[in-house]
């Protein structure tokens, strides 16, 4: 997708498609470390006040799986090995790559559940999962 | 792998659970190091906790820096790591894995609430305290600390094997010590001289808080009512007494020997103060065997030396508590008339253990001894672990 093409709405099915073409075409599984784990973003204070939620799920680097929607959609049963929670401005600046997870985690401006040390080791790759989706046109 | 040092952790937790059980408790939040040593059997030197459940597995939650150190060394699979992140904070996390615990929110919570003279303690903190009690408003918080210590109370094989060959690490020290001294050699030269022998036998660790191995020398070994002497720059010299009190770790087991020595020329009250405290320390050791107090044991000493004109030169009181790592000083439960300290009306048991413990100190003739070394109470008597003979040492 081109930067003259729309910008698609943060969250929806479209912009998650083309996260997903994004992921796909530009991060390999030697990119992300061949590594096998799942997460799902909790977003809080929406701008629609509803919860919104993203779920990703890697087996040896690659994307197997990508949902997103809200308390209604399948996505509210994925359970994973990471929950990220935060408000809404603050996942829309990560998805920006305007601030990176490490940082928004130690100003506890996210709240990761799961095991630290293995959420530690992962925040690079994570980052780098950050910054293919920055790539995509999004209106937030 | 099973050896002479295993340990049934299994039967130790199903004892706690059973425990919790009677005390109609949901979950048990460990705080104190000797509960992380205990049941964990791993050591935790960073601020931790186990969440000990009503039936499964605990989990441990330590500083994320040693996370992966304590999760390879525990017996437990579940080791976690808390830290200064947005939800990894060490009040979030132990909220969390509480709440798995609990049905509807309402329950008893087994938590560890006290005081001690003994600083890493690790005891609960008002703080932790109060942000549970407020974040878990419809839970029950129950001092549960005497669940751990009765259950602990009462050494198993395993354990008291890793007592002896801890109590063996301290001996070669002393031998390293005996060979290697000089004078004019400072305290914590000596210090050292016995902790590169104890290392090189295995030991993890000279694991007392009061500086590691204590040395004395000269006046230092009088100090009044003093049994606490961390190794200072103090070289020492022809004439003066010497007080060497090592400390080794194994597995967690714990080695405490102090052996005296008197540097030639020795005087002759030198000498008297020598054979007063080697009489004094071999009535005592004979007087450990179940059925016996540490009140019992303090009145018959002081009283016998009393008699003998030297009781003014002792300490009243002739042991501390011992147990895995972080497991020391008040001897068996929190039942006595003084609120965390030792019960003196303790009744010695068969396999419990201690540290028989004497200070000698005649400040005006700036000499001072002290005796430390663990003990299992056997059926009849006790087992003295530490193999260094009693007498003073004489170094020409």
């Amino acid at each position: 997708m081109s930067e003259k093409q729309k910008k698609l709405s943060y969250l929806s099915q479209e912009w998650l498609d083309e996260v997903i073409v994004q992921i796909k075409a530009n991060l390999s599984a030697e990119d992300m470390k061949n590594v096998s784990s799942s997460m799902k973003n909790v977003y809080k204070n929406c701008p629609d006040k509803k919860i919104h939620y993203l779920y990703f799920k890697f087996e040896k680097g690659l994307l197997t799986e990508a949902l997103v929607g809200t308390d209604k959609d399948e996505v509210v049963s994925r359970s994973s090995e990471f929950q990220i929670h935060g408000d809404y401005e603050t996942f829309a600046l990560i998805s920006q790559a305007k601030l990176g997870a490490r940082s928004a985690l130690m100003r506890n401006q996210i709240k990761l559940k799961g095991n630290m040390v293995k959420a530690l080791r992962l925040a690079s790759v994570v980052d780098r999962l950050n910054k293919i989706i920055a790539t995509v046109p999004t209106e937030f | 792998m099973m050896d002479e040092y295993s340990i049934d952790h299994q039967r130790r937790l199903k004892r706690i659970q059973q425990k919790m059980e009677e005390w109609n408790l949901a979950v048990y939040l460990g705080s104190r190091l000797r509960t992380l040593s205990y049941v964990g059997d791993v050591f935790c030197p960073w601020r931790s906790f186990i969440i000990i459940p009503q039936e499964g597995e605990p989990i441990i939650y330590t500083f994320i820096i040693d996370a992966e150190r304590v999760r390879d060394e525990s017996w437990l699979d579940d080791v976690r790591g808390f830290g200064p992140l947005g939800g990894g904070h060490q009040l979030d996390v132990l909220t969390d894995a509480i709440t798995d615990c609990l049905t509807g929110g309402k329950a008893k919570i087994g938590v560890e609430l006290g005081l001690s003279n003994y600083l890493p303690e690790g005891y609960l903190t008002t703080e932790e305290y109060n942000y549970l009690t407020k974040k878990l408003p419809y839970a029950e918080f129950i001092n549960s600390i005497d669940i751990i210590d009765e259950i602990s109370m009462f050494k198993e094989s395993g354990e008291i094997n890793r007592f002896r060959k801890a109590s063996e690490i301290v001996d070669l020290g002393h031998k390293a010590v005996l060979e290697g001294l000089e004078i004019g050699m400072t305290e914590t030269e000596i210090a050292g001289l016995a902790d590169y022998a104890m290392r090189k036998a295995g030991s993890e660790w000279a694991w007392s808080f009061t500086g590691g191995n204590e040395i004395a020398s000269g006046y230092r070994t009088s100090y009044p009512m003093g049994a606490c002497t961390p190794a200072t720059r103090r070289p020492i010299y022809a004439g003066e007494p010497l007080m060497v009190d090592l400390h080794a770790m194994y597995k967690l087991a714990l080695g405490d020997h102090a052996h005296n020595y008197l540097i030639s020329p020795v005087s002759r009250t030198q000498k008297m103060h020598a054979k007063y405290f080697l009489e004094t320390i071999t009535r005592v050791l004979d007087l450990y065997a179940p059925g016996m107090t540490p009140a019992e044991i303090a009145d018959n000493i002081m009283d016998w030396a009393d008699l003998r004109g030297f009781a003014q030169y002792l300490v009243p009181g002739f042991e501390h508590g011992i147990g895995l790592m972080g497991d020391e000083w008040r001897i068996g439960m929190n039942d006595g008339p003084l609120p965390y300290w030792t019960n003196p009306d303790h009744i010695y048991k068969e396999n419990m253990m201690l540290i028989c413990a004497m200070q000698y100190m005649a400040p005006e003739d700036h000499v001072g001894f002290r005796y430390e070394g663990p003990i299992v109470i056997t059926k009849k008597g006790c087992e003295v672990l530490p193999k260094t003979p009693l007498e003073v040492t004489v170094l020409s």
